[in-house]
């Protein structure tokens, strides 16, 4: 036996008060991963969006278009290696199928050149610049609205009236996390040239391009907003990601309450372990006195205290990391990343996170036990020894 | 009946156990009543954007006035149909642009809605007042900022300027409100001026009608959309609004309440441990009473009334706190425009109301199983151990 | 034996009181405060008790009987007056010395006994051999030991409350002797016991104090296990008559 023993022993002593507690902690804990994964999901995307990619869109709004000759300027700047570029066409599927997805109306010689990390077969590539009103789909999207390379797909817009028929001519996959698997492309040519667009006639959205150097990116950006700044319509180049930011602006709000929630609950935590632990000692009063009178310190009382603590909280910590594990990086993480790419890249709990996680939760361990062992350490052996409740 | 007093008197006597368990309601409490209020704010600002006799009118197969276009020959054939009263604001055709704007505090950019109305378009929304500064000129390049994003955004400020086209600077002239609506997170101009700066002349996004009466809007759209040549379509102003606020708070009010809801599972846990305490400390009592003659029923309703009111004393505190969330102020993606709209946490009896039962559902769902033990204890094997 | 001897011999023997004595108490006072008003509970007590005695302290209820075995024991301060118990003058030392000489010099009997229920009779008797620093082998011995001198060797693994009250509180004896203290200090040891059992742990005592010479200081109602003492004092409003 060594002085743990006691600690370890004491955790059966109310089985059903210390399975409570440690389920409390397993659920509070989970809580807390849940939360932080998402807020890591959403900086994840930022890590792991393309580094060497700048978006060039109006200064103004990120509604309105600029001038397609636009790409030229682009094109001859130094240090830009490939660029492209694309119209926004919002989405749906009269069928209804899914509510709304993402369209774009892009160029085909250049568009997956810049575009990597999405994959494509040279043959479909080739069958779409063959085909004046060919669509290629991402993967997920193309079971959501259940079809396949040689169907047809018609589709409607919130901005351009009628309906739109397309081909599909290809499916592409993704060669990387941060590919949106659940957006289609067509030719913008084909777009450009139906009467339903002529009110903003070879007038393109933006601009994608590829850098040769990403630690540049900076000074590219601001390079080719120069290009353009006496110009009528002006630019604004950022990285792709904060590009991606723009259309989702107040999302940071968000952010900020999720991490106020994660504190939240870490108090809650430490609210219900300080009165499981609180209880524990004022039944053991009178067994503090006894140890004390055999020689044990204030100090050793302290110990059982926060040693029996720490050991909940570290096998609730367990659970919840195990809850954690299931729940999130088995469950919906997989079927987020499939279907949210472009947002959500990577939506698991990482391992770091979740060491920090369990790491926390011993320290609540230690917090929660502090009041209740200082008290008891601090009474008078006589008193102790008295109180028999 | 065992009377009430012996339950808050036992709630007192364990004080620092009846303040962490009621402690850790009130933040469930606060987290759920700060997602209600939120979904109430939001409401608010976009719910009660829309008034009943006023219908709104856009280009067949958009959604939004932003994606939204009428020619302006169109918007003179509105003008004409007896359902329109005239003299109480008639038609207005407006164009709406989201402009790019810096926010203030140098963490990043967002989007800002600006609103081109003609003369009559302040007029038409009798809720709208200018709170500081002056009305701008009409016809010129003045335009008014919404009290909710007043002072948030670089160039947005009375006396600043900011460009919607090169060298043709919109000028900030002052503030207004609107009754809390999501009009006061927007940016308002004059339609001629801010259209041609976009190249519109010739159209606008959308249009607004006041009715003779709420009773007309049937009339009134059979009469528009039966016309398959005009390509509109005509929404009660209410229910666009209700749309987008459904869209907007969905996400955030869902994830906010779904958040409280895993955190009152751990906060039930708590009520529990507490319970289990309490009727374990008093199993002598308990079987005193029921010696006594108090029945089993008598014994499970009071220590359920104990739980309820810990979690109601939880429920009190974590209202009282929330309430100071009124103060805050949350900007929250209007999904339909692109735009940030900036809310208010409201409190509304509705939500004290909802937070209150939510804590009482948690106080009874954690002391129903300590509850029914209490009553099931013995009163002979209780008063010999 | 009576107290007469006793209490005439006091005087004489005062000058080599520590050689003989192994407790000397001179003018203990000691006062509680109960709310406002102070309570006088001993004043100016003196007291010694001989190395290798057994005493037994008798008295009505609230006569000071177990402050007086408090302080001799360590576990309360006077509020006045020296205490010498072992050789160590306990109102000059910290609250640590305290815990520690305690450990070494004292033993402890409750009437309840006072085992830890979470452990069995083995590791109650094993716990104030933690603070020490035996290895885990030559604690077990000790315990072994200790457990054989009261007769319940064959109860080591046995858990408090697998034990009748007698057993339990013959464990507890073991576990005030297993490090071998000079004093053990007895709080109404039979209180809570019947009279065979009460017998039962009088004569474990008795042996102790003879076989062992271990000085035996016992608080008691019952005056037949006064009778068992080898030395009996009375006392009443804070004074031994």
């Amino acid at each position: 036996m060594n002085l743990a023993t006691y600690s370890r022993r004491n955790l059966l002593r109310q089985p059903g008060r210390t399975i409570l507690t440690v389920v409390a902690i397993a659920i509070t804990l989970f809580v807390f991963c849940a939360i932080l994964t998402v807020v890591n999901a959403w900086n994840a995307g930022a890590n792991e969006a393309a580094k060497d990619r700048l978006a060039t869109r109006h200064k103004v709004s990120i509604t309105m278009q600029v001038p397609k000759r636009y790409i030229d300027d682009v094109r001859s700047v130094k240090g830009i290696s490939k660029a492209s570029w694309a119209v926004w066409f919002g989405s749906k599927d009269p069928k209804q199928r899914t509510e709304f997805f993402a369209a774009f109306a892009v160029d085909q010689d250049s568009w997956f050149e810049v575009m990597d990390e999405m994959q494509v077969s040279p043959a479909q590539l080739e069958e779409w610049k063959q085909t004046p009103n060919g669509a290629i789909l991402g993967d997920v999207l193309a079971r959501t609205l259940e079809v396949g390379v040689g169907d047809r797909l018609v589709i409607t817009s919130d901005i351009y009236p009628g309906d739109w028929e397309f081909k599909v001519v290809g499916i592409y996959t993704p060669l990387r996390k941060t590919a949106d698997r659940n957006s289609m492309v067509f030719r913008w040519d084909y777009f450009n040239n139906d009467a339903r667009t002529s009110f903003a006639h070879d007038q393109i959205g933006w601009i994608v391009s590829r850098i040769e150097d990403p630690t540049q990116s900076a000074a590219l950006s601001r390079q080719i907003d120069k290009l353009f700044d006496e110009r009528d319509d002006q630019t604004m180049t950022q990285s792709e990601r904060q590009f991606q930011l723009s259309f989702l602006g107040a999302f940071s709000a968000v952010l900020k309450a999720f991490s106020l929630a994660a504190a939240v609950i870490l108090i809650i935590m430490t609210l219900i372990l300080a009165n499981s632990v609180a209880m524990s000692v004022r039944e053991r009063t009178h067994e503090y006195g006894v140890l004390r009178a055999v020689g044990f310190r204030p100090r050793h009382v302290g110990g059982f205290i926060i040693g029996e603590s720490v050991l909940i909280a570290g096998i609730g910590g367990l659970l919840g990391l195990l809850l954690t594990t299931l729940i999130i990086n088995m469950g919906i993480g997989p079927a987020l990343e499939e279907n949210m790419a472009g947002m959500f890249p990577y939506f698991r709990a990482p391992t770091g996170l979740m060491l920090t996680a369990f790491g926390v939760t011993l320290l609540v361990g230690v917090v929660a036990a502090l009041v209740p062992a200082w008290g008891a350490s601090r009474l008078q052996v006589t008193d102790a020894l008295r109180r028999l409740d | 009946m065992i009377p009430v007093h012996y339950n808050i008197r036992s709630l007192m006597v364990r004080k620092v156990t009846t303040l962490a368990t009621a402690g850790g309601i009130a933040l469930v409490v606060f987290v759920f009543a700060a997602a209600q209020m939120l979904g109430a704010g939001i409401e608010r600002a976009l719910g009660s954007a829309g008034r009943p006799d006023t219908v709104i009118i856009l280009r067949n197969g958009s959604d939004a006035e932003l994606s939204s276009g009428i020619n302006n020959d169109l918007l003179n054939l509105l003008t004409t149909r007896p359902e329109v009263a005239v003299d109480k604001g008639g038609v207005i055709g407006e164009v709406v642009v989201v402009v790019t704007a810096e926010l203030r505090d140098g963490s990043g950019v967002s989007n800002v809605l600006v609103r081109g109305m003609p003369e009559r378009g302040f007029a038409f929304r009798p809720e709208a007042k200018v709170i500081s500064g002056r009305a701008p000129v009409a016809g010129s390049n003045e335009v008014l900022v919404g009290k909710a994003i007043a002072g948030r955004f670089r160039g947005l400020a009375t006396g600043e300027s900011f460009d919607l086209r090169r060298n043709r600077p919109l000028k900030v002239v002052g503030v207004f409100e609107a009754a809390g609506t999501s009009y006061e997170s927007e940016v308002w101009g004059d339609l001629d001026v801010i259209r041609t700066s976009l190249g519109r002349s010739a159209a606008v996004s959308s249009a607004r009608a006041r009715l003779t009466s709420p009773g007309q809007f049937e009339a009134f759209r059979a009469s528009i959309e039966s016309d398959k040549q005009l390509g509109m379509k005509v929404m009660r102003e209410a229910d666009y609004y209700r749309k987008q606020s459904a869209q907007t708070s969905g996400f955030l009010v869902g994830m906010g309440t779904a958040i409280a809801i895993l955190f009152a599972l751990a906060a039930m846990i708590g009520a529990a441990i507490t319970m289990n305490g309490a009727v374990a400390n008093r199993s002598r009592e308990i079987g005193t009473l029921r010696a006594l003659g108090f029945t089993r029923r008598a014994i499970l309703s009071s220590f359920l009334l104990e739980a309820i009111a810990l979690a109601l004393l939880g429920g009190a505190v974590g209202v009282a706190l929330v309430m100071l969330m009124s103060l805050v102020k949350f900007p929250v993606l209007n999904f339909q425009t692109f735009s940030e709209i900036v809310i208010s946490f409201r409190a509304t009896p509705g939500v004290v109301i909802s937070a209150l039962v939510f804590s009482v559902v948690m106080g009874l769902i954690g002391g129903l199983i300590p509850a029914i033990r209490a009553s099931r204890i013995s009163p002979v094997e209780a008063m010999r151990a | 034996m009576t107290t007469d001897t006793n209490t005439e011999a006091t005087d004489v023997k005062r000058e080599d009181a520590r050689a003989k004595d192994i407790v000397t108490l001179r003018g203990i006072a000691k006062s509680f405060q109960r709310g406002r008003e102070s309570l006088q509970v001993l004043d100016g007590l003196d007291l010694e008790v001989p190395s290798g005695s057994f005493e037994a302290l008798m008295g009505p209820s609230g006569s000071g009987k177990s402050t007086l075995l408090n302080i001799i024991a360590g576990l309360d301060r006077p509020t006045r007056g020296t205490a010498l118990v072992a050789g160590a003058d306990l109102t000059k030392m910290s609250d640590g010395e305290l815990a520690k000489w305690r450990s070494e010099n004292i033993g402890f009997v409750f009437q309840s006994f006072n085992l830890i229920p979470v452990l069995t009779a083995a590791q109650n008797v094993e716990l104030p051999l933690l603070l020490t620093s035996l290895s885990a082998a030559e604690r077990k011995k000790h315990v072994a030991t200790a457990l054989r001198v009261v007769g319940l060797e064959d109860r080591m693994e046995h858990f408090p409350r697998q034990l009748s009250g007698g057993q339990e509180q013959r464990v507890a004896i073991a576990r005030a002797i297993v490090n071998d203290p000079k004093i053990i200090v007895a709080d109404e040891p039979t209180g809570d016991l019947d009279r065979k059992s009460a017998d039962d742990v009088l004569t474990l005592m008795e042996r102790l104090n003879r076989e062992f010479g271990k000085t035996i200081f016992m608080v008691t109602h019952d005056p037949a296990a006064a009778e068992r003492a080898t030395v009996q004092r009375r006392l009443d409003k804070g004074a031994l008559q």
